[in-house]
């Protein structure tokens, strides 16, 4: 039998979880997220009370800022074990506080770092390739299907950015929709959105058309590197980026 | 005669005149979006990347391609029979705009050819300029340029609402842009940067300045070239200069006749101004009188390493910062990584693999724990033979804009 822990579908639970995981003295055999267990019998289910926010919030203060991102980070990864690297880093950084950094030769420090590096730029990148398009209803409409969970770091990036308009992001994969109202983000799935009206704003065709022009043109002929476009492009991302849909 | 055109025709004709510009950096600026369309983004982010490799994330765009200068490398001097094409400000603004809100730019990158004068023409860049930043309150990143010749009054106005400012050189030598571009001249180019060296603030060209130099226009050396580049970081603290691989637009006696634009060279160059900037080299390590130009084959880092075979291997559990640097394939990140490691433990040669430190090109060069990674000794030839190989496999395939070492 294996004693496996469960969270609720978030960061915040997962981390509360883990706060009281560390006080048990053993080292679980796995944590995993409720939603997408699948039981078996060889499992023991344990469950722990997740109440009391007090709890929460004094184990989060005992970590400085970078912990704290490093650990976000690897939770919106797609890494089989991320609960248990994340629950041995933390483990190792109530004891080594910010010098864990420096303990490359720990593997849940090098895996954690390399994880959290690979969100932060796969994230960074769609920072940059994500496309909107105009809806007649005045929102700006963006599908991504990114390898990890970025979109929140994606909302919060475009909160500042574009704080003036109304806009929605879509997950397609994992069927999460983040909406802005000018004030706030709110994370949704398909079955909370009520109705989803996709026709396009009567100018979207045309900005569409001078932006293919202009992406066109800006390259030097002389100096064509599709290669190298597709080195810094991956294509994965083609997709959803306006200027790469004839090519794929 | 002007004849009426649509927006598409005019971007067209506007970016296809801009495109030879190397610059398409968005970073070094912090500006906040104050309740309006925009912020930038210190790092800078790229967009795309266009069928020649090359990041795109500034609408790179001139305001005119018309122009009453006649530079003979440029493909909008006056003498060339070229369709010309003029934007309003309000043009430029929609473009911007709506490209911005659907998230295909940074931001702007403004030049211009000169229209009846300098002074008329910066006034236009300006007028652009503000009606962005102050009508639609956009916030994102500017990029313009210093026009040659214009007032410092100007200067120094559109010095408060842009986040970049840049002068292009263009040619490495006095000689070559009197014979080039008679028009333009040294002093022109150096009063600019004076003016905002001496300027700069957080409220004032927050991301610095840049200039251009064209590569393979005149005859000056790759010593030459840096030995500018040096002066120029030295003397108006310029955040980078580009070099951009000359590329035969117009034919005249007194431009080379090349098959293909000398792209290799250009990325030494590159190279090379990164050792300069980030790893503490000196032109004069570099080249000499003998020697004024790098090797095509081995870029100049690896290059030089060769010639200094003595100095290593270098032990990765001793050496200090800037000798880890003069290791082919460490760079700044991999370094840092190195110097943090072992304050807690010995690094091996296994180690510097489970943390992102490739070994490919450092393996030579290098002992972990006194331990050398090859068993018998081996010869400056291997060493030069694979080498070549790598950056061989290195050009074809990354091109030469932002990963100038893969480190």
């Amino acid at each position: 039998m294996s004693n496996v822990y469960l969270y609720n579908n978030s960061f915040e639970s997962l981390m509360h979880l883990i706060s009281k995981i560390i006080l048990l003295k053993n080292n679980p055999d796995n944590i995993k997220n409720r939603v997408n267990y699948e039981p078996n019998l060889l499992d023991n289910i344990i469950d722990l009370e997740l109440k009391d926010t007090k709890e929460l919030k004094l184990f989060l203060n005992s970590f400085s800022l970078d912990i704290l991102h490093t650990v976000y980070y690897v939770y919106l990864s797609e890494n089989d074990n991320k609960e248990l690297i994340i629950y041995y880093f933390l483990k190792n950084a109530l004891k080594y506080h910010n010098e864990i950094y420096l303990h490359r030769n720990l593997k849940c420090v090098n895996m954690a770092i390399n994880i959290s590096n690979y969100v932060g730029r796969e994230a960074h990148k769609l920072k940059g390739f994500l496309r909107f398009k105009l809806l007649k209803n005045n929102f700006y409409y963006a599908e991504i299907s990114p390898t990890n969970n970025v979109i929140e770091i994606l909302s919060n990036h475009f909160k500042k950015r574009l704080k003036n308009e109304y806009w929605l992001i879509k997950d397609v994969n994992r069927n999460i929709y983040a909406l802005y109202d000018k004030k706030n983000v709110y994370y949704l799935t398909d079955k909370e959105i009520v109705s989803l009206n996709l026709e396009l704003d009567n100018k979207e065709e045309k900005f569409e058309d001078l932006w293919k022009s202009f992406f066109e043109t800006v390259a030097i002929k002389e100096r064509q590197n599709f290669k190298a476009q597709r080195n810094f492009m991956p294509k994965k991302y083609w997709n959803y980026i306006l200027e790469m849909e004839n090519r794929i | 005669m002007v004849i009426k055109m649509d927006l598409k025709e005019k971007l067209i004709i506007l970016s296809d005149s801009a495109k030879y510009d190397a610059s398409c950096s968005s970073s070094g600026s912090s500006r906040k979006n104050a309740n309006g369309v925009g912020n930038a983004a210190y790092s800078g982010i790229c967009h795309s990347f266009a069928n020649d490799g090359r990041c795109i994330s500034l609408l790179k765009i001139l305001m005119t391609n018309s122009c009453i200068f006649d530079c003979k490398y440029c493909i909008n001097r006056r003498s060339n029979n070229v369709k010309r094409a003029i934007f309003t400000p309000e043009e430029i603004c929609t473009i911007t705009i709506n490209f911005y809100k659907r998230n295909y730019i940074e931001g702007l990158f403004l030049s211009s050819g000169i229209i009846k004068s300098p002074d008329y023409t910066m006034e236009k860049i300006i007028e652009t300029v503000y009606l962005l930043r102050n009508k639609y309150h956009f916030n994102g990143y500017i990029h313009a340029k210093a026009i040659p010749g214009a007032s410092e009054y100007l200067l120094k106005k559109l010095g408060k609402l842009v986040d970049r400012l840049s002068a292009n050189i263009e040619l490495p030598s006095d000689n070559s842009l009197k014979l080039l571009a008679p028009q333009k001249s040294v002093n022109k180019i150096d009063k600019i940067m004076t003016t905002v060296k001496e300027n700069k603030s957080r409220f004032f060209v927050p991301a610095g300045q840049s200039t251009q130099m064209i590569i393979g226009a005149s005859s000056e050396t790759d010593l030459d070239i840096l030995n500018k580049s040096e002066h120029l970081y030295n003397k108006y603290e310029l955040k980078r200069v580009f070099y951009s691989a000359y590329i035969p637009v117009n034919s005249d006696k007194l431009l080379p006749t090349i098959k293909m634009p000398p792209l290799v060279r250009e990325n030494r160059l590159y190279q090379a101004d990164w050792l300069l900037r980030f790893y503490g080299y000196k032109v004069d390590n570099l080249l000499d009188k003998n020697n004024p130009n790098f090797n095509i084959l081995l870029d100049p880092k690896a290059d030089w390493a060769l010639r200094h075979l003595d100095e290593y291997p270098k032990e990765i559990n001793k050496a200090s910062y800037y000798d880890l640097l003069k290791i082919p394939g460490i760079g700044p990140k991999s370094a840092q990584k190195i110097i943090n490691a072992r304050k807690v433990f010995k690094i091996e040669f296994s180690d510097l693999k489970k943390m992102n430190v490739s070994i490919k090109r450092a393996m030579y060069f290098i002992t972990c724990n006194g331990k050398y990674y090859f068993n018998n000794a081996i010869s400056k030839g291997f060493i030069e033979s694979n080498l070549i190989l790598d950056s061989k496999e290195k050009i074809e395939s990354i091109g030469t804009q932002l990963t100038l070492f893969n480190e």
